[in-house]
Formats: structure tokens, sequence, C-alpha cells
């Protein structure tokens, strides 16, 4: 089954590649937004800097790697999630729900990794520029653990990420008119500083229960400072929760649908 | 011109009626407007914590940015697109008149929904404003509010050449972050680029009527203010014409 998915997968990524290609003045605009968008965060933290050696205990390089990482899980939630699940209480209200529950596919599969942008991975690439660029100006490497302990929060940020983008998208069973998108949109560019800078009942908002914290703060704190390994494993066993909660959620909703014109 | 104003007059209100029962997605609209005013509220305090004039700075761009916000890359550039607008172009008065009805009754919506989130950080960050100085600011917050409409419009008659109207947005929006006041107070940018952003057309549609508000501009540099704002507006209308001009004879409708 899962190797199925997997091929499903790539099938219809190969696809969203296809069709890319054939408007390639699209390509220039996306590229030129990336790098603009890119180049004005760097320097709304640089500008943060001229006043301040250090923002709520985190330096100029770590910020780099955070906005850095920032970037790439923007790059890789509009690559993968948005085009699916953006707006998905549309599909609702109009029946084009009623199309994933006829293929012979997992709905959630379909209705939440069906489509791609890969346009979207320009701000990937962008983003480890970025990260790069941090490590850079810390002057020394990261260890091989905390590497690699950034690469397993960051899983944990996709897998995150995906579970808040079903979890909306699940509010329009039970409330089709209800459109977070914009919201969810506004919520995450609190991610874009670490939660440390917001004040506490914010902060343990963004930690606890809406878990911006886990797509940024944490996986950057990992790579700049020695990580807590148990801290990384209880990170990644929330991370799973969230994700069979969001499971969970959309079987819930699915049994609820009645379709558009039933 | 009597008519066009009575125009202008029930477009505004056709259109506060068509999105009265839309407040859930016009409060959405305003976390989007009030998260960057807000982002920088939380990190200049950080940097100086216990200036008040960061917190009265922030909280007033905050209502500076929700009652200038413009859509209409997602409001006209759509109707291009879907060749909505052909039924413009065959009524009798100006197109742009449907646009400016819709933006001004999603900002009246927007600055009401958005006026107990003002209230609760306002009294949360205790900011204090002088009443002569608020009085001073109106004129620049109109001002503000004509030439972001001016800007957004400009940029989005790009819907006549290309389908990627949100990403020309968007580079146009980066800069207003940048250089409006948004990412840091004008003051706080170094030089040369403060004494750029100052004469810049960005500040001028967001950050002046704050700077105005809090009372952190002396007579002279307020005046100044409202001089480039005055300038920017001219030049961003006369470019609105132009624009307009060269996107209608470049249109096709669909099935054209």
């Amino acid at each position: 089954m899962l190797v199925r998915m997997l091929r499903l997968f790539g099938l219809t990524f190969s696809m969203s590649i296809r069709r890319v290609v054939a408007h390639r003045t699209n390509l220039v605009f996306d590229i030129l937004l990336a790098t603009f968008s890119l180049a004005g965060a760097v320097a709304a933290i640089q500008l943060v800097y001229t006043q301040t050696e250090s923002l709520a205990g985190w330096s100029k390089s770590a910020m780099f790697v955070l906005v850095g990482t920032f970037q790439l899980m923007t790059g890789l939630r509009a690559t993968f999630i948005d085009p699916n699940l953006s707006w998905f209480p549309d599909r609702i209200r109009d029946g084009r729900m009623d199309l994933y529950l006829l293929q012979p596919a997992p709905s959630l599969f379909l209705a939440s990794l069906g489509t791609h942008a890969p346009l979207g991975l320009i701000q990937v690439g962008l983003g480890l520029g970025v990260v790069g660029l941090g490590l850079f100006e810390r002057g020394t490497m990261p260890s091989a653990v905390g590497f690699l302990s950034w690469l397993v929060l960051l899983a944990v940020g996709v897998g995150v990420t995906w579970a808040l983008g079903v979890f909306l998208a699940c509010l329009a069973f039970w409330a089709p008119r209800l459109q977070l998108q914009v919201l969810y949109g506004a919520a995450w560019e609190l991610a874009r500083y670490p939660v440390d800078v917001y004040r506490r009942p914010l902060r343990l908002f963004l930690t606890c229960l809406f878990p911006m914290a886990v797509i940024t703060t944490v996986p950057t704190a990992a790579l700049m400072h020695e990580p807590n390994l148990g801290g990384v494993a209880a990170t990644a066993i929330a991370g799973v929760a969230i994700i069979l909660l969001a499971i969970g959620a959309w079987t819930l909703g699915v049994r609820r649908y009645t379709g558009a014109t039933s | 011109m009597r008519r066009l104003a009575r125009l202008v007059v029930l477009h505004v209100w056709r259109q506060v009626l068509a999105w009265s029962g839309s407040w859930w997605f016009l409060l959405t609209l305003v976390a989007g407007q009030a998260i960057a005013p807000l982002i920088g509220l939380f990190v200049w305090s950080e940097v100086f914590p216990g200036d008040p004039r960061v917190a009265s700075y922030y909280v007033a761009l905050l209502g500076v940015q929700i009652m200038t916000a413009s859509y209409e890359n997602h409001t006209f550039s759509e109707a291009i697109y879907d060749g909505n607008v052909t039924h413009d172009f065959v009524k009798p008065k100006p197109v742009v008149i449907g646009p400016i009805g819709e933006n001004l009754a999603i900002r009246a919506w927007m600055t009401l929904i958005g006026l107990p989130l003002l209230l609760v950080v306002g009294f949360a960050m205790r900011t204090t404003y002088a009443g002569g100085a608020v009085v001073a600011a109106l004129p620049a917050l109109v001002g503000a509010a004509i030439l972001r409409f001016l800007f957004t419009w400009v940029l989005a008659l790009a819907a006549f050449w290309t389908e990627r109207v949100h990403a020309v947005v968007g580079l146009g929006n980066v800069l207003v972050f940048l250089l409006g006041g948004s990412a840091a107070p004008v003051v706080f940018l170094p030089e040369p680029i403060r004494t750029f952003a100052e004469a810049s057309p960005f500040r001028a549609m967001l950050g002046l009527p704050a700077e105005i508000a809090t009372g952190s501009l002396t007579a002279t540099q307020a005046v100044e203010g409202y001089a480039w704002q005055l300038g920017w507006i001219a030049l961003f209308a006369m470019a609105a014409v132009v624009v307009w001009q060269a996107g209608v004879r470049r249109y096709t409708a669909v099935g054209a």
C-alpha cells in the first residue's frame, strides 16, 4: 500500500513538473518573488542587528539559520501542502470532495497530497542557501548530532504542518463556510522569529496549542546548540501523535460528509 | 462630478452589503494585515525594552495597515482573468468606480472588525497619544489610503500582461514592508537607506501617519512628509491612467 502511494506521489509530482515547464514565464516571476521575499526577510534581520547584538538570546548567525529554515519549510508547504489543502472548504461546499472518495486510493492521500506546485521548491533551495550563510557567519560547523537532529526535527515540522493543514480542512466537514486559510497564513508568519521573542501567553500558544515553535525555533536551536536528544525524541513523538490525530479527525469528518447534493 | 460621487457612494453601499455576510473572512483579512505590525511590535520591544515610543508607533501602524488595506490584485485582476471586466467596459461609467467602491467597503468592514484588536493591543501595551498629534495625522492617513490604493491598482493592472499578478503585487508589498516602516520604524534605518525611505512612496503609504500620530516628527519633518506624499499621489495617479490605457489597448476578451 505504502509503495503504491509513493509511486502515485511520484507520478503526480512528475505531472506537476511537466505542467510547470509549459509556463516558463511563471518560473521567472516565482524565482523573482522568492528571491526578493527572502532578501527582504534577511534585510529585516540585518536591520534589527544594527541596533542590538542579541535578540531574545539569539545571535545574528542563529537568526539567519532560523530565517533559512523558515524559508525552507515555507517552500515545502507551498510545494506539497498548500496546493491541496488551501481553500479546501470550497471542495466540500461544491461537492468536489466526491471525486476523492470515488477513486481507488485513500481519500486523505488524494485530498492532501494529490497535487503539487514544484515552483515552491525554489524557496527550499534559497532557504538552504541562507542556512549556509548563517553557518558561515557563525564560523564553526555544527556537530553531526546537531545536524541530524535538525533534519529529524525538520521532518517532524513538515509532518506537523501537514497535520495542521488537515485539521483546518477537517473543520469544513462541520462548518463548511469557515475559511481559515488566510488566518493560517498569518499565524505561519509568527514562525519567522524565535518564539522567545513573543510574550509568555503567545509563546505558550505557539509551543503547545498551535506548534509553530516546531517549524523553526526547535530545529534551529538543535542545529546551533548541542541538541538535547531526549527533547528531540519527545518532539518527534509529539509530532507523530499530532499526525495520528489529524488522520483520526479526517476519518471522523469523512463519516459525516454526505456530498453536496445529498 | 456629483454624478460620479453618487455612483461611488452607491457602489460603496452595495459592496458593504455584499461583504456583510463574510465577516469571518474579513476577520481573517484583518489578522493577515495585523501580523506584520504585531511581529514588529514584539521584535522592537525586545530590542528597546521599556521604550513606550516603540509600542505607540506599532499600534498606530497596526491601525494604518488595517485601514489602508488594498486587495485589487484579488478583486479586480480576477475580473480581467475571467473576462468579467468586459461587463464594466460597456457600462456608462468609469470602470475604476467599481474597484474603488469595493476597496472602501472592505476597508470600512476591516476597520470595524479590527477596532477591538487595536483597543486590546493599545491597552495591553499602555500606549498614549497626544490629541493634537492624532488630528495632525488624519490627513496623512487619508493620503496613505489613497496612495496604497493607487499603488496596488497600478500593480494589479499587470494582469493585462501576465497571469502572475499576485507575484507582482507581492514584490511591491516586500518593498512596503521593508521601507514603509513595518520591518523597522524608518528612524531606525541606517543611512543612506533612511534618507531614501523617507522620500519613498512606501513610507508615505504606511509609516508616515503612524510617525505623526506618535509625535516623533518635528513640524518641518511632517510638512516634508506631506509634500512627498502629495507628490507620490500625483505621480501614481498619472501612472494609473497611463497603465490603464495601455492595458485596455492590449486586452482581448475571452472568445474574441
